[in-house]
């Protein structure tokens, strides 16, 4: 099937720091990417550089059939990308109800999508009139990934949507992802590699700000060694971490 | 959750208190009648603090950007709507070329399709882009080229200095067979950068499929707007002139604030808008800026103060017994409770008063606050949202502008119009920001009035045990330090 978005050898600097030294990366139409790689191996970076957000300075970017990098981050957005960035970064100060408003990319957009975000997340639905900074950790995990629904969007970049949640939120969270991957492509950075596992039909390794492996994610879980090797978790030939 | 309610009540608790207590030693030691009038001063400094204090304090919350032009802008809002309010000529004989040019800019969306299918190699873009501006700027310097613009200018300070019948005075605008050729190369000019800005060649811009009528309409109105007020350059001032003087007085505040948000979005889309990231650069560039302003003012008007008459509905002799009363006479002062009062000062206790609840209002319930409210937080989120941040840092940019030029023009019936007139508030307006709190308008509003109070009980306090009246000017100061010793980010502030 034709990629909805391709990454084609790019290297993308942070001030000085050379991050990305050529990540390719091909995300097909209708699935579940996941990106693994150790802490600080470029996961977040490739993410932002998808969006412009750190522009890449050599390389292409394909979405959609269209050369996207160089362009400014909201003309990039604006073609049907979500963004879930990690640490829950949603508007503190702004209520649910505005974290939502403000993704609105054509006037009732939130009124066509609200039914279908509460029914996944029912909780925002009680809380919408509260600050963001009155929600709990996972509440406002929720919002980051609700707020990424509210446009149409064809792919959605999710950074990290376990991170520091409880198990039993974990499972919500997976639940709503997997649902989200019927209607737009996922690309997922994910460091839990039980959910990453059990969620995504295709892994890319990045390491050291390269992609050094591919392929299916049941390939990837019959290969323990080069599980520990790039990700330093050990893993039984049959799945599941220790 | 309750917890964290009472601590974000703390500052406001410790103002009202310190208000409270402070009243009551007044009422108590001044007397009712000194306190009063005290006070009242204090309201009118802080509203006229406030009035700068907004802009800076949103610019700066949203965008980093320290704003040292601020007082200068207040200035160019005041002499933009003296002139208008004294003699329009000057106005009316410039807005044509103004709005020719606008009207040329205004196609750079339309330029984008055609353009954009052209194939130019990289090296040869840039040259053309150049190219393109460089002779855009020449059209628009033959356009302004032997246009008596001092001439026109004077019309204002002759009908100030002579109390003689304005409408005598007005300098007679070129005729129209002279005049016409100016804006038609102005819309060149402009049209000519439009070409540039659409970047020709330039493969990689999306073109949003949006209303494909709407620039089209845009154009069409520019342009006839532009051919009336070729036509009405004379006609119009003598209008102006005409008309109910009080009438004339909104319009001219209206003109301030717009002029002043215009120059403001001019400032930020074609010099700041490349230095984000370099803040000293900013700092450079906007202080550059301010002299840039007055140096320009003092070309045209002379390093001269001009009183600027108050509009008839503040200036009918006698004493209004009650705000009631002021209605059906609009006189000169108003009593409050046994204080004798400008009116004018209330009106701009008023004024000010307004634009806090305009603020709140816009930054509560429009979209667009609430993009300014998330951006303060998290500006690159907003834009990976879809949210084109550059346009809402120009918008917010104009706002604080014409907020601070609302301020000059408002002020300018009771303080002299003069070239440096806005240093004094500049300074306050930073001492108000950094007190209330960088990005927050409410703290700004809590710190203008602190400020203000300040300002006027110290001057009081000065002049009863003879003391220098320096100390009023130090206590704002000394104000600013408590604050930042007990609470670093001011008292409303959130940012580090």
């Amino acid at each position: 099937m034709e990629p909805i978005l391709t990454l084609d050898s790019i290297h993308t600097y942070i001030g000085q720091f050379h991050i990305l030294e050529g990540v390719s990366i091909s995300v097909p139409q209708g699935s579940i990417t996941v990106l693994l790689g150790r802490n600080g191996a470029g996961k977040t970076t490739t993410l932002k550089s998808i969006l412009g957000l750190t522009p890449p300075r050599h390389g292409k970017i394909i979405f959609d059939g269209m050369e996207v990098q160089g362009k400014r981050a909201y003309d990039i957005a604006n073609l049907g990308i979500g963004y879930v960035p990690e640490h829950r970064a949603i508007f503190r100060n702004l209520s649910v109800l505005e974290n939502l408003k403000i993704a609105e990319r054509k006037r009732g957009d939130l009124d066509r999508k609200s039914d279908f975000i509460f029914d996944l997340f029912p909780d925002l639905k009680r809380l919408y009139k509260l600050p963001g900074n009155h929600l709990s950790g996972g509440q406002q995990q929720m919002l980051a990934v609700a707020r990424a629904l509210v446009a149409d969007n064809k792919l959605l970049l999710i950074d990290e949507p376990s991170e520091g949640l409880a198990p039993i939120l974990i499972e919500q969270m997976m639940a709503a992802i997997k649902e989200l991957s019927k209607t737009s492509t996922i690309l997922l950075v994910e460091q839990n590699f039980i959910m990453a596992s059990q969620l995504s039909d295709h892994f890319y390794i990045i390491d050291d700000g390269q992609t050094v492996k591919n392929g299916l994610m049941t390939d990837l879980e019959n290969d323990p060694e080069l599980v520990n090797r790039y990700l330093g978790v050990k893993i039984d030939a049959v799945g599941g971490a220790n | 959750m309750i917890e964290k309610n009472w601590k974000r009540a703390i500052p406001g608790l410790i103002v009202a208190s310190v208000i409270l207590v402070l009243s009551l030693i007044g009422m108590k030691y001044m007397g009712q009648e000194s306190f009063v009038r005290t006070a009242l001063s204090g309201l009118t400094l802080g509203a006229l603090y406030f009035m700068v204090a907004a802009g800076l304090t949103i610019i700066f919350g949203l965008m980093d950007v320290l704003n040292f032009a601020h007082g200068a802008m207040f200035m160019t809002g005041a002499y933009l709507g003296w002139q208008f309010y004294a003699n329009p000529t000057f106005l009316f004989g410039l807005f044509p070329l103004i709005l020719a040019f606008v009207t040329g800019l205004s196609t750079t969306s339309l330029w984008l399709p055609v353009v954009i299918k052209w194939n130019i190699s990289e090296a040869w873009q840039v040259r053309l882009r150049n190219l393109l501006i460089i002779a855009g700027l020449i059209f628009v310097v033959l356009g302004f080229l032997k246009l008596d613009i001092l001439g026109l200018a004077k019309t204002a300070m002759v009908a100030t200095m002579t109390a003689a019948n304005p409408l005598a005075e007005a300098t007679p605008q070129e005729p129209l067979l002279a005049f016409w050729y100016r804006p038609v190369l102005l819309f060149l000019g402009g049209l000519l950068i439009a070409l540039a800005s659409a970047r020709p060649g330039d493969k990689t811009q999306i073109i949003h499929s949006t209303n494909k009528w709407l620039p089209w309409t845009k154009l069409g109105f520019l342009f006839v707007l532009t051919i009336i007020f070729t036509l009405v350059r004379e006609s119009g001032a003598i209008a102006v002139l005409n008309m109910n003087k009080d009438l004339r007085f909104v319009l001219a505040l209206i003109v301030g604030a717009g002029g002043g948000a215009a120059l403001g979005a001019v400032v930020e889309s074609s010099l700041i808008r490349r230095l984000y990231g370099s803040p000293f650069y900013i700092v450079l560039l906007t202080l550059g800026l301010s002299y840039v302003l007055r140096e320009t003012v003092q070309l045209l008007w002379e390093p001269l103060a001009y009183a600027m008459e108050r509009p008839p509905a503040f200036a009918q002799p006698g004493k209004a017994e009650n705000l009631l009363a002021w209605f059906n006479g609009n006189n000169m002062t108003i009593d409050i409770v046994g204080v004798t009062f400008p009116s004018y000062r209330l009106f701009i206790i008023f004024l000010g008063v307004i634009m806090l609840i305009g603020l709140m209002i816009l930054m509560r319930y429009s979209r667009l606050g609430m993009i300014i409210r998330a951006g303060v937080q998290d500006r690159s989120m907003v834009e990976a949202l879809g949210i084109n941040v550059r346009r809402v840092f120009t918008i917010v940019f104009a706002i604080g502008v014409g907020l601070a030029a609302l301020g000059g023009i408002g002020a300018a019936p009771f303080i002299p119009v003069q070239p440096n007139m806005g240093d004094a508030y500049q300074i306050q307006g930073f001492i108000t920001v950094v007190i209330g709190g960088m990005g927050s308008y409410g703290g700004a509003a809590v710190g203008a009035l602190l400020l203000g109070m300040a300002r006027a009980f110290g001057d009081f306090l000065a002049l009863k045990f003879s003391l220098s009246p320096a100390i009023a000017e130090a206590s704002t100061v000394i104000i600013m330090v408590i604050v930042l010793l007990v609470r670093p980010s001011g008292l409303f502030g959130k940012k580090e």
